[in-house]
């Protein structure tokens, strides 16, 4: 696997894409809204997404707040390689997979800090924070057998980038740009990320559990699933806000499910229907008093987004909600695991006690112990796990709401449908999962959505 | 002892850093703490670096670039790990805006070093 192309070696190293498995059609027929359980259960599924999905997209990997400093770095996934995200001295961000070029020891065991070097615990081989190696423990040998340090360095992830404050980072040297991969969600994106002048931030650290679930559950559920809010969540609303969820089903008027490339966003314009669920008042009053300033900066649609009743996923495995402000990634481990990890964002701008009320609502709802997440939790873990029947495995599942709902006279940008309540967003995501997994290289997943956004924005 | 010779002025050397000087064939790491010049090796003793490409920390001791070992600058002797024998310390002259060294003497806090 040492391939080197002319003078520079190619230190992100990839093996010729593997053959896929067959009959991938096979898996769904969304106009029929029908799919295969083989997607949450199937191991070459899942060994194909891990190079299809995970080894080719823009995946999320930290907020400029985390590391605002030259040296600072935070340790996530793309998919299940580990990587690190690094502040250099001028400012940019690079991404290198956290492996020692020498035996693949891991040469950063810490989630998150500030390092002058990554110096691995086996040999001591040292790498400066631009991934270069620097020396290792007993260096002479190594000049004695003649060995080129600038060819040892660690190896870097293929691209980073950045928007509106969220870092990405991709595996595949071939993927599209950042702009392009998120195309017109960006819009939507600017509602919660850029409804503030001074953008946003990650308050405290990240929290992080592990659900027994295929991670394709946890992220159709916030693409576009609210659904299931009136149902699974009745009991948590009831305890958090003394009554049950919004009946969003009977007003689709004034709700939506808009998507692009895959990424869905399902929302109301009730403004603050999400931070509700928070129980504190202090913290409808700000989204209250912000939201014309919001309607000045970025129209009146957006304004009422802000804190609506509301989710987003990025595909593949990136999500979050407006208003309960709560920021996670759901890490792929294996066919029927994920390890999820959660941030709590704000607006950097806000008043302290603010942030204070945003980071004990997240931990109250949407974390392990959250009054919705553990709702979740358990539907998406037995969603799986009743799979490993060989027969229940055979049937189809239904994902066919809102069909005849698609909104063609519109300005808005993406795909648009009427009535939050629908499976649009979800049926987009799977088209792109299942365009990406025929696709043996970004030059041939087709281009299904036209963005009305242009690239440089 | 031998002739002093001119490492640099004064002012090339902010507070707070260190750069390379070679002089005499000898590479130094001269340092200024705080408008006090120190000069040692600038070669590691654990294994190959140069201690002018690290960093300033805990007020006088200069942290390797490469495994991040420290030592103390004024006395040459290692802090921590992997960093188990001193480096040598040079005696630095004041001389108004000139900063000289002697390549014949040890810093003044390691002659003293019991």
């Amino acid at each position: 696997m040492c391939n080197t192309q002319g003078d520079t070696p190619i230190r992100l190293k990839r093996r010729p894409i593997a053959q896929s498995i067959e009959n991938l059609d096979q898996l769904m027929n969304l106009e029929k809204g029908r799919m295969s359980r083989d997607l949450f259960w199937d191991r070459d599924i899942y060994e194909q997404e891990l190079e299809r999905i995970f080894a080719r997209c823009w995946l999320f990997v930290g907020h400029e707040s985390q590391i605002p400093k030259a040296g600072d770095y935070v340790s996530t996934y793309l998919g299940e390689d580990n990587v690190l995200i690094v502040r250099q001295k001028d400012g940019s961000v690079k991404g290198f997979l956290n492996t020692c070029p020498h035996r693949g020891n891991k040469v950063c065991f810490a989630d998150l800090g500030n390092a002058r070097q990554f110096v691995c615990n086996y040999h001591g081989w040292a790498f400066g924070i631009d991934g270069a190696l620097k020396g290792m423990h007993a260096s002479e040998t190594y000049e004695a057998a003649g060995m080129d340090k600038s060819e040892h360095g660690l190896h870097p992830v293929a691209h980073v980038d950045s928007y509106r404050g969220l870092i990405f980072a991709t595996l595949d040297p071939e993927a599209p740009s950042l702009a392009e991969y998120l195309g017109d969600m960006r819009y939507y994106l600017d509602a919660v990320f850029n409804m503030d002048e001074g953008g946003t931030e990650f308050i405290g650290g990240c929290v992080k559990s592990v659900i027994q679930c295929n991670w394709k559950y946890a992220s159709e559920n916030f693409v576009g699933d609210i659904l299931h809010a009136g149902w699974t969540h009745d009991s948590g609303a009831k305890a958090m806000v003394g009554g049950p969820v919004a009946e969003v089903h009977k007003t689709p008027e004034q709700s939506y499910h808009v998507n692009f490339n895959g990424h869905g966003w399902e929302f109301n314009q009730d403004i603050v229907g999400n931070c509700a669920t928070l129980g504190e008042k202090d913290l409808l009053k700000y989204l209250y008093v912000l939201q014309p300033k919001v309607a000045e900066r970025l129209g009146e649609l957006r304004s009422k987004m802000i804190g609506a009743i509301s989710s987003c996923t990025l595909f593949p495995n990136t999500s979050f909600l407006p208003g309960q402000n709560t920021f996670r990634t759901w890490h792929p481990r294996g066919p029927g695991q994920i390890e999820l990890h959660t941030w709590t964002f704000v607006n950097k701008s806000a008043p302290q006690e603010i942030k204070d009320k945003w980071r004990k609502g997240t931990m109250m709802t949407f974390s392990p112990s959250g009054v919705f997440e553990m709702d979740d939790g358990e539907n998406w873990e037995y969603s799986t796990r009743s799979n490993a029947g060989f027969v229940t495995r055979q049937q189809d599942l239904y994902l066919g709401l809102g069909h005849d709902t698609r909104v063609e006279d519109t300005d808005l940008p993406g795909n648009v449908f009427q009535g939050q309540i629908n499976e649009a967003n979800q049926r987009a995501f799977y088209q792109r999962w299942l365009d990406l997994m025929k696709a043996d290289s970004w030059k041939t997943v087709p281009q299904r959505d036209v963005p009305k956004m242009k690239e440089g924005v | 002892m031998s002739q002093p010779i001119l490492l640099l002025k004064r002012a090339d050397l902010e507070p707070g850093k260190v750069r390379k000087c070679e002089v005499g064939g000898v590479a130094l790491a001269v340092y200024n703490l705080n408008g006090t010049f120190y000069a040692t090796q600038d070669g590691c003793t654990h294994a190959t670096a140069s201690l002018s490409e690290g960093d300033i920390v805990d007020d006088d001791c200069i942290a390797c670039p490469v495994h991040d070992g420290t030592f103390h600058i004024p006395t040459g002797q290692p802090m921590s790990f992997p960093c188990e024998h001193p480096i040598r310390t040079f005696k630095v002259i004041d001389e108004g805006e000139d900063v000289l060294v002697d390549l014949d003497q040890e810093s003044d806090e390691a002659a003293d070093a019991v």
